[in-house]
């Protein structure tokens, strides 16, 4: 597998360069390495995500309950340990990942079983989740002064820092959990037979199951794949705001998804690139932090990202077209 | 077993092979229902290594069916499959898979985003219960199998821009390196051009001599003639008998299949000669066809011959709307019209019947009868208060069905339960009812048994005697010579002959045809004509004097 920025990819990044440049004339203060290190940190929690959804959509399916498990797993992660007692950021994560996970398997289960489209079955899970956290858990917010001092610890770290314009700033530490789910999901769709079974059943279920892939279990690893990132994310997201609302996150889940599919990954499945997923959150980021740069008010955010989508979907849809064409395909619709 | 001994004996009149092929797969008895439907019933066959053994008959005699029994899709109702001397009562997919049994089926089970190469060694990497994947390998795995059959792909191509025929190859190569020793072809070379279908047979003949069984499924009797060794020939579930295909020829075995003596009807054009009513003038498309220009009357049967990439099924998109010509004139009635869309297309009376069977928009999961009446529901809502009239639309499809002899149980039964002939028939039924006044016909019998080929061309002819006109695409010269009064002769996406009723009654046409697709050159294509009627003449001559 050489690294080839495919065309899709290439115009991503020059859509990026263009916008970040005419950012900078209309506001030389944006570029900085301040406005680099903001967009990571904030960004770190859907580039997590999105890793997830991009080999859900690979399976052919969708999961927008991931936000929903986020919370529901560390917000009940955090309960727990102030239940308990014990106060550690190291604790919460996979005591976080663990609950995120069990729910990712239901989906998985639910979907294998109903048969229903998943973006249903996941439209009524993350209000389930989200329901049974709020009545079993409660709906309690926990503040900066009740939280332990090790989760803003985690959450502000930094692993070096610069002496910038206004002050140091630092590169922060959720960087890393980012690369190793990078590298992870990488080389679970690229170098294992699990991935490419993913792959395939999201190519053609059918093809796949004759082939003796079986689908209930890749898609329990897939759904449960999300799950785990969720929890992680969850967390890492409730340390860098150092306060756990009891609904946070819920209702942000389209941006990822709008990031993926920005990313060039295939709404039908079987399709995707990680390189291109990532490429979708960073633009989406970009808008959202560099707007105050422009002077606008942040619900311009959506409708920019509305724009971006609608673009890049089109530029899909184009592109089917002129292989279509090429190939003399054309569907026959009936009136 | 004594029973067993008995079907055998009526059943395999060449079981005393001489040349000892091994055996590799057996079935017994086998029966398999659909509802109170016996798809098949009491079949018993063998398959030897080292032969090729074609399945022949109608559209829904249960060719498909046997395979997915014998590939563990279906489960058998009764019967005993025996494969490496191991009884199964019935074998799952993937037991068949460990047996060496492997089908390519007709829609090929490939995946679109993946390169050539993983599509060819994904199976066997699976199989083998591989975890992780070794890329070179991958690559390693797909240029063996490509270079066992003796062709070369591009490994790194998607799939999705690939040919049918490379989709074709790189599903038997994923077959091969599966360990394939018992291969299935169901309807391989239905999308296939000649010359393509050409290279299909040889690597099916290469496969043969290293070993394998090869089972073909095909309705187009020249390729059964030209590959398989034995036939075996169904009707309506059951097995009429096995056949050295040395001792059969295109009238026996139509006959076996079919139960009757099939000759194709004579179109003759009845209609009066009134001036044309479509007429195309100059119509250019860049890089698909230039200067067509045709005039098309009422009854006339207007068949289009010419390789892949002549231009004809360019035309016939432009005609219906999908492919818009860069210049020139279509005149309906007199008017110029211009056609950019299938609606409008369909509101000058003129439909299309796609070549490609995928995209041809039958809705599988829909039942026949809402498959039928697709295209004409206005017409099936009543006159007052708009509401669909369900009656109508029964009726229709009963119509339908009877006319096209659609084999089915009822006309609710799901189109994607139908045979893939039958499948077809429905497709066609669909835009016959949309009564139009040009259908363009693309190959419209691929797939399609050669008794209801008849039957189509019978209602064809029919609806040109009361005023239809025609244009038939076709790669099957004898489908053409029986059904149009006119041919036109495509080459390089120009016409480069316009054949007309009394040229067509020359019986030498043929020849002329043959030569003049391949070469473009029509001096040497009437050269090779005329060489052709003189040797008739000399072969006459001589019998007489021979008697
Ligand atoms: N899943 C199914 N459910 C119900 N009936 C079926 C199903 N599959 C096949 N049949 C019926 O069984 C019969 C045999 O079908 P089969 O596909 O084996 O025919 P075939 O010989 O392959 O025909 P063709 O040449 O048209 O492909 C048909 O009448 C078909 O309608
Ligand atoms: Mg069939």
């Amino acid at each position: 597998m050489s690294f080839k920025i495919a065309r899709s990819e290439g115009i991503l990044l020059a859509i990026i360069a263009a916008y970040c440049a005419a950012v900078a004339v209309i506001n030389p203060a944006f570029l900085n390495i301040d406005t680099l290190f903001d967009l990571i940190r904030t960004s770190s929690r859907d580039l997590i995500l999105v890793m997830g959804l991009l080999l859900i959509m690979l399976s052919g399916g969708i999961d927008i309950s991931f936000m929903a498990m986020a919370l529901v797993g560390s917000y009940c992660a955090t309960w727990l340990m102030m239940k308990i007692g014990w106060q550690s950021a190291a604790v919460l994560i996979p005591c976080a990942m663990l609950i995120s996970t069990i729910m990712g398997l239901c989906n998985a289960c639910l979907v294998s079983w109903l048969k229903l489209p998943a973006f249903i079955i996941t439209l009524g899970t993350m209000n389930l989740f989200h329901g049974l956290m709020a009545t079993l858990v409660g709906t309690r917010t926990f503040g900066g002064g009740i939280l332990p001092p090790s989760f803003s610890a985690f959450g502000s770290a930094t692993l070096f820092e610069i002496e910038g314009e206004y002050g140091a700033v630092g590169l922060t530490v959720s960087i890393i959990p980012v690369i190793i789910v990078v590298v992870l999901t990488w080389f679970i769709i690229y170098k294992t037979m699990l991935g490419r079974g993913i792959v395939a059943i999201g190519n053609d279920e059918n093809s796949a199951i004759r082939l003796g892939f079986k689908p209930l279990y890749l898609r329990l690893f897939a759904y449960g794949y999300i799950g785990a990132l969720a929890g992680l994310a969850g967390s890492i997201y409730i340390c860098q705001v150092n306060a756990v609302y009891p609904d946070k996150m819920i209702g942000e889940e389209l941006m990822v998804v709008a990031g993926a599919v920005i990313g060039g990954t295939s709404i039908s499945g079987g399709k995707g690139k990680i390189f291109g997923a990532i490429l979708g959150v960073i633009i989406i980021y970009l808008l959202k932090s560099t707007l105050i740069f422009l002077g606008l008010s942040a619900s311009w955010n959506n409708f920019f990202v509305g724009i971006i989508l609608v673009l890049s979907l089109s530029f899909t849809a184009w592109q089917e077209k002129v292989r279509n064409d090429r190939h003399l395909l054309f569907k026959v619709e009936s009136r | 077993m004594e029973e067993y001994a008995a079907t055998q004996l009526r059943a395999e009149p060449h079981k005393g092979d001489p040349q000892g092929l091994p055996l590799m797969v057996e079935a017994i008895d086998i029966t398999k229902t659909f509802g109170d439907f016996k798809a098949l019933d009491n079949i018993n066959l063998m398959f030897k290594g080292g032969e090729i053994h074609c399945l022949a008959g109608e559209n829904g005699s249960g060719k498909s069916t046997l395979v997915k029994v014998i590939s563990g899709i279906y489960t058998p109702d009764k019967g005993t499959i025996v494969v490496n001397g191991r009884n199964y009562s019935s074998i799952t997919p993937v037991q068949s898979m460990h047996e060496g049994i492997q089908v390519i089926y007709q829609d090929l089970s490939l995946f679109e985003h993946m390169s050539v190469a993983e599509n060819i060694a994904i199976g066997k990497l699976r199989e083998t219960n591989q975890r992780l994947v070794n890329w070179p390998q991958i690559y390693e795995i797909a240029a063996e199998q490509l270079s066992r059959i003796g062709v070369n792909l591009d490994l790194r191509q998607e799939l999705r821009e690939a040919s049918i025929s490379t989709k074709q190859l790189t599903a038997i190569c994923r077959a091969l390196a599966m360990d394939a020793k018992v291969l299935f072809m169901d309807e391989p070379t239905t999308a296939l051009t000649s010359r393509e279908v050409d290279r299909l047979l040889a690597v099916m003949s290469e496969l043969k001599k290293s070993g394998l069984a090869i089972i073909f499924i095909s309705h187009k009797l020249d390729e059964v003639f030209r590959i398989s060794d034995v036939v075996t020939v169904f009707r309506d579930g059951r097995k009429i008998g096995d056949f050295p295909s040395r001792d059969l020829n295109q009238r026996r075995l139509s006959y076996y299949m079919t139960g009757r003596e099939i000759s194709y009807p004579k179109y003759q054009r009845t209609s009066p000669d009134e001036p044309s009513f479509i007429e195309l003038k100059d119509l250019c498309k860049k890089g698909m066809y230039e200067n067509i220009s045709l005039k098309l009357r009422k009854g006339d049967i207007t068949g289009c011959i010419g390789l892949l990439g002549s231009g004809r099924t360019e035309l016939a998109l432009s005609l219906f709307g999908l492919n818009r010509p860069d210049s020139g004139q279509i005149l309906i009635d007199g008017k110029e019209v211009s056609i950019s869309s299938p609606t409008t297309a369909m509101d000058h009376g003129i439909a299309l019947l796609p070549e490609d069977r995928a995209v041809q928009g039958l809705f599988l999961e829909r039942s026949i009868a809402v498959n039928t009446t697709a295209a004409v529901i206005k017409q099936l809502c009543s006159s007052i208060l708009g509401f669909f009239d369900f009656k109508k639309e029964r009726s229709a499809a009963v119509d339908s069905i009877k006319r096209l002899k659609i084999k089915t149980t009822s006309e609710d039964k799901l189109s994607g339960e139908l045979s893939g002939g039958n499948q077809q028939k429905v497709v066609l039924a669909k835009w016959l009812l949309t009564k139009p006044r040009l259908f363009i016909m693309d190959n419209p019998t691929v797939g399609i048994d050669i008794g209801s080929k008849s039957e189509i061309y019978e209602i064809a002819q029919q609806l040109a005697h009361q005023g239809m006109a025609i244009l038939l695409l076709s790669d099957e010269l004898e489908e053409l010579t029986s059904n149009c009064n006119r041919i036109a002769v495509f080459y390089h996406g120009r016409i480069i002959k316009l054949l007309e009723e009394d040229e067509l009654k020359d019986p030498h046409t043929a020849v002329f045809i043959n030569a003049a697709i391949a070469s473009g050159d029509i001096a040497k294509a009437q050269a090779a004509a005329k060489a052709a009627r003189a040797g008739a003449a000399v072969q006459t001559s001589a019998a007489k004097e021979g008697k």
